[in-house]
Formats: C-alpha cells, structure tokens, sequence
C-alpha cells in the first residue's frame, strides 16, 4: 500500500437485506484495508442496524481488523451529494464502492499498486453476469463514449489510459468536485467526475486484475423512475462534453477578482468564460453558466480556496484552478 | 496629487465593513496634498473634490496622473496593480499574502488581526478599529 490515507465510501439505498452485507463483507475482506470506512445511508426510512445480527457481525469483522467505520444518514439528495462529502472528508484516495458492486478481496491493493503522482483514478472490471462486453478495442475516451461498450463492462487485460470510469473506482480526493447541479438519480455523475479528473491533468487508468461483480439487485441509489431527471442529467453532460477542448471558466466572483484573474487568462488554452463583469473579462452570463451545467459551484474561487487551505495570492489560486 | 479610494463595498446586512480605514480624517489632516476622492454615490464625502461613480477608463486615466494612491482592500487595489501604479494599502482582517500586490505598500499593523477564515463574506466579521495601523505610522509612507 503506497498511501496510508485510504477512505471507502459507500452509498446505499434500498439494499440492507440483499447486496449491501454482501458488500461490507467484501471491503472488510480486502487483502489491503482502506483506513476507514463510511456508508452513506440514503434509505427513506433509515433503520439502526447494529440491532441486525449480520450486521452486527460484519461490525464486529469491521473492528476486529482495525478498520474504523462509520455509519452516515445521508440528505437524500442523489449519491452525488454523498461522494462530494467523502470527496472532502480529508482523506488522500477515496474507494467508491456501489451497494451492489462486490469487489474480489484484492482490488484495493491492485488499484493502490498504480497510484502514483501522475494518477488521478483507476478503475477495474465492473462485471455483470451474464453480460461479459469484449471491451478490448473500447478506447474509454469521452468523444467515444456513445460508440462503444464501457471498457469496465469487460475483462481488462491491459492497463490503459481512459478519460472517465464508472461505478466503482479509486480517485485522488479533492481535485475535482462532483456536479452538484445533477438531479437526485445522478445520471452520469461518475463519468463527469472523473472525466474532470481527467481535464485537470491527471492520469484515469483501467487496470487488470481488479474485478468487481455487479449484482444489479433491486432498489439501489438510483431507483428513481423519473425519466425527465435523467434527462436533466444528459443535457449538463452533453454541455460539459460539448466543451471538452475548451476550458470552462466561470467567474461568480467580484469586480477585484475579475481584474486579478485577467492577468491569468491569457496563459489558459481555449477558454469559454462566464462572467459577472463583461466590461472587465468579457464572456457569457453567470445565469447561462448555471443554465448549462447546472452547478458552478465547482469554479467557485473562494470554495477552492477554503478547501485547499489557500496561504498563496488569489492570482496563483486561479492559475491552480485552471490551468 | 493622491487618489483615496476609502471604502470597500457596502456588506449586505448593513455591519460596517471590518476593511474599512476609521482614521481617514486624522490621516488626510495629516497630507500636506490635493487628495482626490473616488468611489460612488452614497459614501461619505471625505475630502472637497470627491468623484463619484467614475467609468473604468476615468478612473484608470486619474490613476496614472496621480502621485500616489490610498486604499483599503477593496477592487480599487487591483484596477490600480492593473494600471501598473503603485500605492498603499490599508489593511486589516484580509491578508495581504492572499489579496495584495507584492508591488504595493501594504500596511498590516498585525497578522493577529486576521480573519481566521479568509474565505468567507465579511458580514459576520466584527468591526475593529484596533486592527489597523494609525495615521502618524501611515503618513510616513506617504510623504
């Protein structure tokens, strides 16, 4: 294990009887342990399930390995709104794990053994039975996206470089946010999370030998059946992609910041502006940015700030943030 | 001539904004100058030749023909870093490190005073006249 600072995150809905156990037996099973787990409880109705006996097992597992665990009721706002917390939970890497993806016990030791400072996220098979894709020609780019089979849906055999994952992965916390303008179902959250990864620099691998099963059970985070959120979703992802070789920028700031982040934008390659002050950085509407993508939170100078701890000048804050 | 620009934009619950320079009468008593006044209508009028709600290109043609400039830490301090004319600032609860100019004069009585979060609105940041350095310090930098 090359970092000690490992957070699994799980989100569950709609599975305390059928995958979820299925799944914290997996993680507490792992031939390398994440330094905590926390599930994100997202049911309607949330039950206590330390009165459960599995349960009270799998706990029990949980401490007896010196994994220190936690159990979250979540806002039910959509899995985007969990994974952002654990996102900025303060943890170097975060595991997501899906309550109906059961990893094989050496997936988070095989997805470790690729971290290093040029990585972003990697990701294994995510496999569903009977459905086994040849996603070996899969090149896993986004401008692919809608020609080919997810290359997670296969049996990977090589490492590859992609631009985005999907369900279950690992990712470096705190690079890129989660769009928070999705609706509650989420659609494509994973894929513009780690597709941002990706435009922020970073390598997003695929790995052999990282097998997670897919038991597709019923329930699940995304069990909404509302068809106009996820097309919602499609039309912030479909922006997004549509802007794939620019540089979004989005500047809901001051008149003061408008004038300092000038001085940076000419070192930024393709920008697409937003901007509250067009007599000082000329662009498109604050209220067309939110139209489009549907949180700008993402771009917010002064968040940035906060969440990195920022002691340098607003000037090299933005170059952080873009360039 | 010297430009003051003495107030940053007003907070939205009505506080008195913590950026805010208290000693500005004592300090102008003390420059021996023509001192122009900018900001917008509405601010307290400091000096005789107060200019309200100048365009950005009046205000950057006024910066280059001043001798110096005063501020606290508000837009006027970067629109001036823009125009590549040097000044002083005043500061207080907001970091110098984060939101001046190295090429400016920044006058922090004391890194004590900060904000402890430098990322929030000021609304909730109390007033505190302490916090800044006094005219007979400021003045030095000015003649």
């Amino acid at each position: 294990m090359q970092s000690n600072k490992i957070l699994c995150s799980v989100a569950t809905r709609g599975r305390y009887t059928t995958t979820l156990p299925l799944v914290l037996m997996a993680i507490a099973n792992q031939t390398a342990s994440p330094d905590k787990l926390v599930i994100f409880d997202d049911n309607d109705n949330p039950e206590d399930m330390r009165e459960n006996p599995i349960y009270q097992h799998i706990f029990q597992i949980l401490d007896y390995k010196k994994i220190a665990w936690e159990w979250l009721f979540a806002d039910k706002k959509g899995q985007h709104h969990i994974h952002q917390k654990a996102n900025e939970m303060g943890y170097e890497w975060v595991w997501r794990v899906d309550d109906d993806a059961i990893p094989e016990a050496n997936v988070l030791e095989q997805l470790c053994s690729y971290i290093d400072t040029t990585v972003g996220a990697i990701g294994g098979s995510i496999l569903t039975l009977p459905h086994i894709f040849n996603t070996s020609k899969s090149t896993g780019k986004i401008k692919d996206i809608d020609s080919e089979p997810n290359i997670q849906w296969g049996n990977i055999n090589v490492t590859k470089e992609v631009e985005h994952l999907h369900c279950s992965f690992l990712y470096r916390a705190g690079i890129h946010d989660y769009n928070l303008g999705l609706s509650r179902v989420a659609h494509r959250e994973e894929t513009l999370f780690t597709y941002g990864i990706y435009q922020k620099g970073y390598k997003v691998l695929t790995v052999p030998n990282a097998i997670t099963w897919h038991l597709k059970a019923e329930g699940g985070i995304r069990s909404e059946t509302k068809q106009e959120m996820y097309a919602h979703d499609e039309v912030i992802f479909r922006n997004i992609v549509g802007l794939s070789n620019s540089t979004i920028v989005v500047l809901n700031s001051g008149f003061g910041d408008h004038i300092v982040f000038s001085h940076v934008l000419p070192e930024i390659s393709n920008p697409v502006v937003f901007t509250c002050y067009p007599e000082i950085v000329q662009g498109r509407s604050i209220a067309e940015a939110q139209a489009l993508f549907g949180d700008i939170d993402q771009w917010n100078i002064y968040k940035k700030m906060a969440g990195w701890n920022w002691k340098g000048s607003l000037e090299d804050a933005y170059r952080k943030l873009y360039l | 001539m010297i430009i003051i620009a003495p107030f940053a934009k007003p907070l939205i619950n009505g506080n008195r904004n913590p950026k805010n320079y208290p000693y500005w009468d004592k300090l102008i008593e003390l420059t021996n100058e023509k001192i122009v006044q900018v900001g917008v209508e509405g601010e307290e009028q400091l000096v005789y030749d107060f200019r309200k709600n100048l365009s950005l290109a009046d205000l950057r043609k006024l910066i280059s023909e001043c001798r110096i400039w005063i501020g606290c830490d508000s837009f006027f301090q970067h629109l001036a870093w823009d125009c590549k004319k040097p000044g002083i600032v005043l500061w207080s609860v907001s970091d110098p490190l984060i939101y001046g100019h190295p090429e400016n004069i920044n006058l922090l009585k004391s890194r004590d005073y900060l904000a402890d979060n430098q990322f929030l609105w000021w609304d909730f940041t109390k007033y505190n006249p302490d916090a800044f350095m006094k005219p007979e310090e400021v003045i030095k930098y000015i003649l």
